[in-house]
């Protein structure tokens, strides 16, 4: 007995230096405070979609289950959704790894500049896609239609009011995600692999499906599964394009039922935990392969990034980015701006009136001018903190011994499962229902789009994490390095593409938040997103044309200073 | 008919649990027995309110589904009289906006200071809920007791809106437009017609009026058409100017002119049998936090000086008989309006509404 209890008294008394230590206080602090935003709305989400009883009435006043029964009524809805994103899935996903390949592994032309027009659509707000190409391909008289006509054609060729068009939209304007997820990882491979693989008489594109693709899969995995999650919760491409073809999604089903009266918040609720449901066996199976393969590609030995030479087959390449360019960028760009010009918005260019009205009206709204710098000045702080955040909690999850790093993971990927309009709503009641006075202010907002953006962040950095071999870190360590020192001086310097990447991203999802947004601004604490939806919604296509268009100029030069900034301080050039 | 909608009003507030008895009643003037002493007349509008506590408040904020650059220019019009009062919105689609405000007066947390809705379901029930802080403004003299609450001081119609049917004749000939409601049951529209979805409170009317007009087969006909459903009027004429669609049903009267007056290619028809009218209401809310202000605000709109900008920003009819017409539009009084005469009946409808739109309209 004695000798069990010297032991259980120096077990506990090494437990309570591990957690007494800087990382086991860190830790606690990240996963207590990470847990608490994630779980805390997700528990009044749980108790809403029982409640069958007064739909307006917190917390409900009777539970039952007929919320779920329902949810039979709406198969046609899940399979409508799951179509569409599967479809956007592939695409975004394909075009993210091959374009990313193009530009981190081979020697095309203009790589710089080319990098950042495919990211352009990404600082855009995903209500310019839609727009754009419905006034591009929508079914009658739209552009290309009666282009078609005009060149001898019958009928209407082009309806981006199916469920193709619809994910061809959320490809191109959410799907850029995928891009930037595996672009920093091709980026941090050592070249000799796929050198090695040559000198063996590989072919180029064996190459690239043989040794690159295997080396990126957490990567494209991980992209993969985030977009595929971004395309069950996307909404605004679903809304322009499918309301006018009835075609409905969950997140327009949920968007009409909550935003109705009497409000069916229990049914959002219920369907809300259906897909939960589904990204969770999704969520598993990406962490299974992810935890069985070795996908370190960043190790002790040094290397220079270099480009594989592609002969004559560089100009095609770089003609299919050109041509990616021009359909995501250029095309949906050229008919916005075309239409922030006019009166009023016309596919029928001979019935045009043009006017600077748009622009006038749309920078004379003080509201406006307030939500846009909000949303930049919210973009810039979660950004910032977020990361910091972050980069910590991936290196907990993934690289420390810490007890419950494995539920934690789970845990951090909740809101990324449920359409983020009804977490919005879930985040709603929990922070209205805590006496701390942060309603109607810019922290709730901040501290709404941490968490939903946590998925985001953790991802995009995870990738990274799981290519940088532990023996790095561990060499450190040997060599007398304490936890924080290594982190700083080895693990954040490796992460830097991943820091700059989740950043960007996590920039980008705060200005173009929508879901969450909608019910947690208030009126002192306005954002563009709901304000360019709304000006959609009641305002008319042009005036929201100019909106947008301002709004993609006013973050981009926020981005250009931004960056320039971080080079000048950093000396690396990020622009 | 004006008798008869008042007794209706009068019988189901009273059968609504004699809520106005524990209604929350507004410290100082014009509050609790109604009217005050001595308006005041200020910037040529006459005013029960504390002018400076309201200037000391030196806020007042809206919650309101109107479009945004109109809410906006109404209240720039306000500030510009009283410039030590600031003014802000939150605009959204009156189902969340009631949504939102349900939930942070659940919470106790008091933001807004006037509330319009354009769902008079809504206006019901957030007084059932004793939402209202009671105010009789000295405007509201000038309004019909059918657009007022009873008793008065807790809402008032601050505008009416009206739904016919729009189509494009760069589309559509004159002589190949329905004229009257049962045209649209003409198998030539399906697929080509559009609706708004239950979130308007105007389709609602919409709904309402015609089954009592044309019977309860008539939706069951109109379904067969595979109507698109939108939010708002914009969408609707969107797809109407660019041919898309060919007709615009519940085609809001306020949105055609909005549209007539950018030049856009939209023809209004007016069934002979009359059309379907709606109000929004409006009304200050108890826990408002700046009282005074929001008076002031209730005021300065339900006067011919507020109705004045806010008919100009948003096109819309003043129920008031004393204010002109929106710019391009007819006056009220020309309108055959259709408007419920048994408003429990109308309040009872809205489950029953809700099940056939959202089946025909493809949305469940």
């Amino acid at each position: 007995m004695p000798a069990q209890g010297v032991g259980l008294s120096a077990r506990l008394r090494q437990l309570w230096g591990r957690l007494a230590s800087v990382q086991g206080v860190t830790t606690a602090v990240v996963f207590i405070g990470c847990g608490t935003l994630v779980l805390y709305p997700i528990l009044f989400l749980l108790l809403e979609s029982f409640n069958t009883g007064d739909p307006v009435a917190f917390p409900p006043e009777r539970l039952g289950l007929g919320n779920y029964r329902d949810l039979a009524l709406d198969l046609h809805i899940v399979g409508n959704t799951v179509l569409v994103a599967s479809l956007a899935t592939i695409m975004a996903v394909s075009f993210g790894f091959l374009l990313a390949w193009i530009l981190s592994r081979t020697d095309v032309p203009g790589r710089r500049l080319l990098e950042r027009l495919i990211e352009l659509p990404y600082y855009m707000t995903p209500l310019v896609g839609a727009l754009a190409w419905s006034i591009l391909a929508g079914p009658k008289n739209s552009f290309l239609n009666q282009l078609w006509r005009a060149t001898g054609g019958q009928g209407d060729l082009f309806n981006s009011n199916t469920a193709f068009g619809i994910a061809w939209v959320m490809a191109f304007f959410e799907g850029t995600v995928a891009f930037m997820i595996i672009s920093p990882a091709m980026k941090s491979m050592d070249p000799a692999l796929e050198e090695s693989s040559r000198i063996l008489g590989r072919s180029k594109l064996q190459t690239m499906l043989g040794i690159t693709l295997p080396l990126v899969a957490p990567a494209v995995l991980g992209s993969a599964v985030f977009v595929f999650a971004e395309m069950l919760g996307s909404f605004a491409a679903a809304l322009v394009l499918g309301l006018p073809a009835r075609f409905y999604v969950i997140t327009t089903a949920i968007f009409e039922s909550t935003f109705s009266y009497p409000p069916e918040y229990a049914r959002a609720a219920a369907m809300g935990f259906a897909l939960f449901g589904v990204m969770f066996v999704m969520f598993s199976f990406y962490r299974r392969i992810v935890s069985r393969g070795v996908h370190t590609t960043i190790t002790g030995t040094a290397f220079r990034p270099r480009a594989m030479a592609m002969g004559r087959w560089r100009w095609m390449l770089v003609a299919a980015c050109w041509v990616y360019v021009f359909l995501a960028v250029v095309l949906p760009l050229a008919a916005l701006l075309l239409t922030s010009f006019q009166r009023f918005a016309t596919v029928m260019v001979r019935e045009s009136v043009f006017t600077l009205a748009n622009y006038r009206t749309a920078l004379q709204l003080g509201p406006i001018r307030i939500a846009l710098m909000n949303s930049i000045f919210l973009g810039v702080s979660v950004a910032t903190v977020g990361v910091l955040i972050m980069t910590l909690l991936v290196w907990i999850i993934y690289r420390s011994s810490v007890p419950g790093r494995g539920p934690i993971e789970y845990l951090i990927m909740f809101p990324q499962a449920v359409p983020r309009m009804v977490f919005g709503l879930a985040m709603l009641w929990a922070w209205l229902n805590i006496p701390v006075p942060i309603y109607g202010t810019l922290w709730l907002l901040a501290l709404a789009y941490f968490t939903v953006l946590l998925p985001l962040g953790v991802r995009t950095l995870a990738v990274v994490v799981l290519q940088i071999d532990r023996s790095l870190e561990e060499c450190a360590r040997m060599c007398g390095a304490s936890w924080a020192y290594q982190l700083r001086t080895v693990t954040v310097p490796l992460l830097r593409p991943g820091i700059i990447a989740a950043w960007l991203l996590i920039f980008m999802a705060s200005v173009r938040e929508v879901g969450a947004s909608i019910f947690l601004m208030g009126p002192n604490s306005k954002v563009i997103g709901p304000a360019i939806i709304s000006s959609w919604m009641s305002s008319g296509t042009e005036l929201t044309a100019a909106m947008a268009l301002i709004q993609t100029a006013t973050v981009l030069i926020a981005l250009v200073i931004l960056l320039r900034s971080v080079s000048m301080i950093s000396g690396e050039s990020q622009w | 008919m004006s008798a008869q909608v008042i007794a209706l009003i009068t019988v189901l507030v009273l059968a609504a649990g004699g809520g106005m008895g524990s209604v929350a009643m507004a410290a100082g003037a014009g509050s609790a027995g109604g009217l005050c002493a001595s308006p005041q007349t200020v910037h040529g509008f006459a005013t029960c309110a504390d002018i400076p506590a309201a200037e000391r408040e030196g806020a007042v904020i809206i919650y309101s589904p109107d479009v945004e650059q109109g809410t906006a220019k109404t209240l720039e019009a306000f500030h510009a009289l009283f410039p030590k009062i600031g003014t802000n919105y939150v605009r959204l689609q009156t189902g969340a906006l009631y949504a939102k405000i349900q939930a942070e007066r659940q919470a106790r947390t008091y933001v807004a200071d006037v509330l319009n809705l354009s769902d008079i379901g809504l206006v019901f029930d957030f007084e059932k809920r004793n939402g209202y802080q009671r105010y009789v403004s000295p405007q509201m003299a000038a309004y019909k007791p059918e657009y007022k609450s009873q008793p008065e001081g807790n809402w008032t119609w601050g505008s009416v809106n009206i739904g016919g049917i729009a189509y494009n004749p760069k589309f559509l000939s004159g002589d190949q437009a329905p004229k009257r409601w049962e045209d649209l049951l003409d198998p030539k529209w399906a697929g080509v017609v559009s609706v708004k979805t239950t979130n308007s409170g105007l389709q609602h009317f919409v709904w309402y009026m015609l089954t009592k007009e044309l019977g309860a087969d008539y939706w069951q006909k109109f379904a067969q058409q595979k109507p698109h459903a939108f939010d708002s009027y914009v969408q609707q004429f969107d797809l109407l100017v660019n041919g898309q669609d060919k007709v615009a049903e519940s085609a809001q009267y306020s949105g055609y002119l909005e549209y007539k007056e950018r030049g856009a290619p939209l023809e209004f028809v007016l069934p002979a049998r009359g059309v379907p009218a709606g109000p929004e209401i409006w009304g200050v809310i108890t826990n408002a936090p700046h009282p005074n202000a929001a008076r002031l605000f209730l005021d300065w709109f339900l006067s011919p000086v507020g109705q004045k900008p806010f008919l100009q920003a948003l096109h819309m009819h003043s129920p008031r008989t004393d204010v002109a017409p929106p710019p391009g539009g007819a006056a009220l009084s020309s309108f055959r309006l259709l408007l419920p005469s048994d408003w429990q009946d109308f309040l009872a409808s809205r489950t029953a509404f809700n099940r056939q739109w959202d089946a025909m309209t493809g949305r469940r």
